[in-house]
């Protein structure tokens, strides 16, 4: 059987279950008695297993099919959780990744067998096994619900432990007395079946004609959202016999077996013996059948909780079009508004149409940016793990505080920020947080504390990355900043505190005195830096000695649409992005100051250099009006990178405008300055200028 | 207008620069367009006018001139862009003026060996039509080359 197109799927989902352990198994570790979060993880860990298993991949099976026994004994309260355990799940996940990167890559899983990390988990089972005799009694426990009296070729009969109601008692009670047939059902299917769902749609569309179905565990919307095992129960309502019903529901492909018998409705009749027709009961494991008992017994409770978001997942690329239609449409509509402008004095109504229309767009645009929004959980809930391993590989105690998990981000900007933030949460963790044991010398808490806060501030959305450790020494980076040669002396003693951090951004730059596996090598920042500032967001830092050092990462929320200022040079029309724009400004030529030979100005108090852009442009400058001789100032438009500043000098400035950010195409050699270009209103192109690349 | 079913049959697009004359295969052409405003791009190849807004698209533009280092000369009404897509992108050509569509048949078009003259190695072999000689063009190197400067 061809099973390539089902690998995209399989891949989605194992990423989702490897998640939903990671989350799972940290949660056991906190609390070891939570019993729902071993049954989550066993559930998790079996589907792994099956669809390993399914579509082949026979290295994973056997590691998910050896993590699955533990979790199994663990349910069975015949193995307490405890560190070592913990840590040899995260190993066997992290296998399990290797194996679904491997997968990924080549559609292989690849050729490492990972024999030690089953060993262990061979040898955990093990070790539980010698305990053995005492939680006999805790499993009697366990399975004391009505079932576990009917003997052992009820197990596989779980529709006796379903809960029934008493309008559906009645509803069955009448169609016994018109002489109809209640049945009751458990239908197997096959756990290789890939489309559960389908297979029980089928079944349950033989059963409507030949009956009626009066209730089903799970719901009939929770098997067609295939939130079910491999089994789902139901009763029946029919005037066939036994024979044909069962035949329909088995005559459905990879069905394994329908157990069914006729029921008897509780507290009414007694007498009708069930027919005992399941030969091949005791195929199964004790172990596997209790185990499903309680899976069953999870459902009804698991149905409290919130059910998935109902959502569709899109292909990206589709978004890409819709948003490019959207792009289209504000061009056409900064077209109009632009041929009205022309038309001064016209017709009231037609304007109100146009500003109608604007208003319909604009919200347009900003739906469609909402649909590209993905929550920045998807990105950091790989985090807490990531923390707990580092807590252990580098002997400190810690913990990661984690807020605004469900800020948004367009898509794009999403698939680029998981890495910077993991360097910055590693670095608070190796070199912002102190030894544990220096921590409780300064009378700090014994535990370390990383924060991550996200939260949207205007059209920026900022994420905190923030530990309450040592915080930087300003000196120490000066003093490294001077041994390396990248400041020298003097530079160094007029050196804000402000600069001296910034100093950490410069390539290969790092004060740890040892290396770590973790960081240290110096590489790091400077590539944050460069990411961020690649998605258009700019990073701070600002730390006090002793008390900690808090990353500040600004990010906009979109990337497609801007808001810029259009300026004029020499006759050309460009775009500023408008968000690194502080200020625009009027100065007089003659304030205009030289500093080793760059021009510079002194505004209110702060000295800027500035940047003439019809220079920089390759551009003439303009004539001066003579007329207009005593009009001697520049137009100059103050913009910031991070807190430095520069100013723009400019001929005239045209105006705000929302614009879209097109690429110039392929074959053209673009300066660096140039970030994009962008279609006007009146169907000319516009360059836009990268502010960053002239601070 | 002869089909091109057949394999030895290609249909070429006539330019023509001063007295001579260029071909190019019309399956790389995407469209002809007048001559609109171009936006100037600073500190780019020399030969590149800049780009133009085709319908929404941003598409860079080249002078045929420039490239093949011929004299400058105003654009005229005859004055066009070729549209050129090639390899999923678009480039603009700017060119003095398109003739004509022909087409010629294979045993038509001479090969022009590699060791040929420098500034001809754009060009793929020369074409006889109603008497007179057409240079065909070499696209893919056109714009190779654009690509690796």
């Amino acid at each position: 059987m061809d099973l390539s197109q089902y690998l995209e799927i399989f891949i989605d989902e194992t990423k989702e279950h490897i998640q939903t352990l990671n989350d799972q198994v940290l949660i056991l570790e906190a609390e070891p008695d939570n019993i729902d979060t071993v049954n989550e993880i066993f559930r998790a860990a079996h589907s792994l297993k099956g669809m390993a298993g399914t579509m082949g991949f026979k290295r994973m099976q056997r590691l998910t099919h050896d993590m699955e026994n533990v979790f199994s004994e663990v349910r069975n309260g015949k193995i307490n959780v405890n560190a070592d355990i913990v840590d040899v799940v995260f190993k066997c996940l992290d296998c399990i990744e290797g194996y679904l990167a491997n997968i990924t890559e080549s559609g292989d899983e690849g050729t490492e067998d990972n024999e030690d990390v089953i060993k262990v988990l061979n040898d955990v089972l093990a070790q539980s096994e010698s305990v053995g005799s005492e939680p006999a009694a805790k499993e009697e426990k366990t399975s004391e619900n009505q079932e576990a009296k009917s003997g052992s070729s009820d197990d596989r009969k779980k529709y006796l432990s379903i809960p029934i109601a008493d309008f559906e008692k009645n509803a069955m009670q009448e169609a016994k007395e018109k002489g109809m047939h209640v049945y009751a059902t458990t239908v197997y299917i096959q756990e290789s079946c890939l489309l559960k769902a389908a297979r029980a749609f089928l079944v349950f569309k033989g059963l409507e004609n030949k009956g009626e179905i009066i209730k089903s565990v799970p719901s009939v919307q929770d098997i067609e959202d295939e939130k079910f095992d491999f089994d789902f129960s139901m009763f029946i309502i029919s005037d066939k016999s036994l024979e044909e019903i069962k035949k329909i529901i088995e005559n459905v492909s990879e069905i394994e077996e329908a157990v069914i018998e006729e029921f008897d409705i509780p507290d009414v009749v007694e007498d009708t013996t069930p027919k005992a027709e399941e030969a091949d009961d005791k195929k199964e494991s004790a172990k596997e059948q209790k185990s499903e008992k309680k899976d069953e017994k999870k459902t009804p409770a698991k149905s409290g909780k919130p059910v998935v978001n109902r959502s569709v997942r899109v292909d990206i690329e589709k978004l890409d079009d819709l948003m490019n239609l959207v792009s289209e449409l504000i061009i056409a509509k900064n077209g109009l508004v632009s041929v009205t402008g022309v038309m001064a004095g016209s017709d009231q109504s037609f304007n109100e149409q146009i500003e109608y229309l604007e208003r319909i767009t604009t919200n347009l645009h900003e739906s469609v940016m909402k649909v590209r929004m993905v929550p920045i959980e998807s990105v950091v809930n790989r985090f807490p793990r990531m923390i707990r391993d580092l807590s252990k590989k580098l002997n400190k105690e810690m913990e990661l505080i984690m807020t605004g998990e469900d800020t948004e981000l367009d898509r794009t900007v999403i698939d680029e920020i998981g890495d910077p933030l993991m360097h910055m949460l590693r670095n608070s963790a190796d070199h912002g947080l102190e030894d544990t044991i220096d921590r409780l010398k300064l009378g700090k808490p014994k535990v370390g504390t990383i924060r991550l806060d996200a939260y949207q501030d205007g059209n920026n959305v900022t994420i905190e990355v923030s530990d309450d450790g040592a915080g930087i020494d300003v000196e120490k980076i000066k003093a490294k900043a001077i041994e390396r040669g990248n400041i020298t002396e003097e530079q160094a003693e007029f050196m804000s505190d402000k600069e001296a951090v910034d100093l950490l951004f410069m390539p290969s730059f790092s004060t740890a005195e040892k290396i770590t596996d973790v960081s240290g090598r110096g590489v790091g920042l400077d590539v944050v830096k460069n990411k961020i500032e690649g998605l258009g967001g700019d990073v701070e830092v600002s730390t006090k000695l002793g008390e900690g050092t808090t990353f500040i990462v600004r990010l906009p929320l979109t990337l497609a649409i801007i808001q810029a200022l259009m300026v004029d040079i020499s006759g050309e029309k460009y775009a500023l992005p408008l968000n690194s724009i502080v200020t625009v400004e009027e100065i007089p030529s003659d304030e205009i100051k030289y500093v080793h030979t760059k021009e510079v100005i002194n505004l209110r108090g702060t000295v800027i250099p500035i940047v003439r852009l019809n220079e920089v442009l390759d551009l003439e400058p303009v004539e001066k009006d003579p007329e207009l001789e005593d009009d001697d100032s520049l137009i100059v438009v103050i913009v910031k990178k991070g807190d430095k500043q520069a100013g723009l000098v400019i001929d005239n400035l045209l105006g705000q405008q929302e614009i879209v950010i097109k690429p110039l195409g392929k074959f053209i050699r673009v300066p660096k300055m140039i970030s994009g270009a962008t279609i006007l209103g009146n169907g000319e192109v516009a360059l836009i200028i990268d502010s960053n690349t002239l601070v | 207008m002869d089909n091109n079913v057949n394999n030895d049959l290609k249909q070429y697009i006539i330019l023509r620069f001063d007295s001579e004359q260029y071909g190019i295969d019309i399956s790389y052409i995407d469209n002809i367009v007048r001559l609109m405003p171009i936006t100037r791009v600073p500190h780019t190849q020399p030969y590149f006018l800049g780009v133009i807004n085709l319908r929404g698209v941003i598409i860079p533009v080249m002078s045929m001139r420039e490239k093949f280092d011929l004299p400058f000369k105003e654009n005229t009404g005859a004055t066009r862009i070729l549209i050129i897509k090639y390899e999923g992108a678009d480039i603009g050509v700017l060119v003095d003026e398109v003739k004509e569509v022909v087409t010629l048949n294979d045993e038509d078009v001479e090969k022009v060996t590699s060791d040929d003259v420098e500034s001809r190695s754009y060009v793929t072999g020369v074409g006889k039509y109603n008497d007179t000689l057409i240079s065909i063009l070499n696209i893919p190197a056109l714009i190779t080359d654009v690509e690796n400067e």
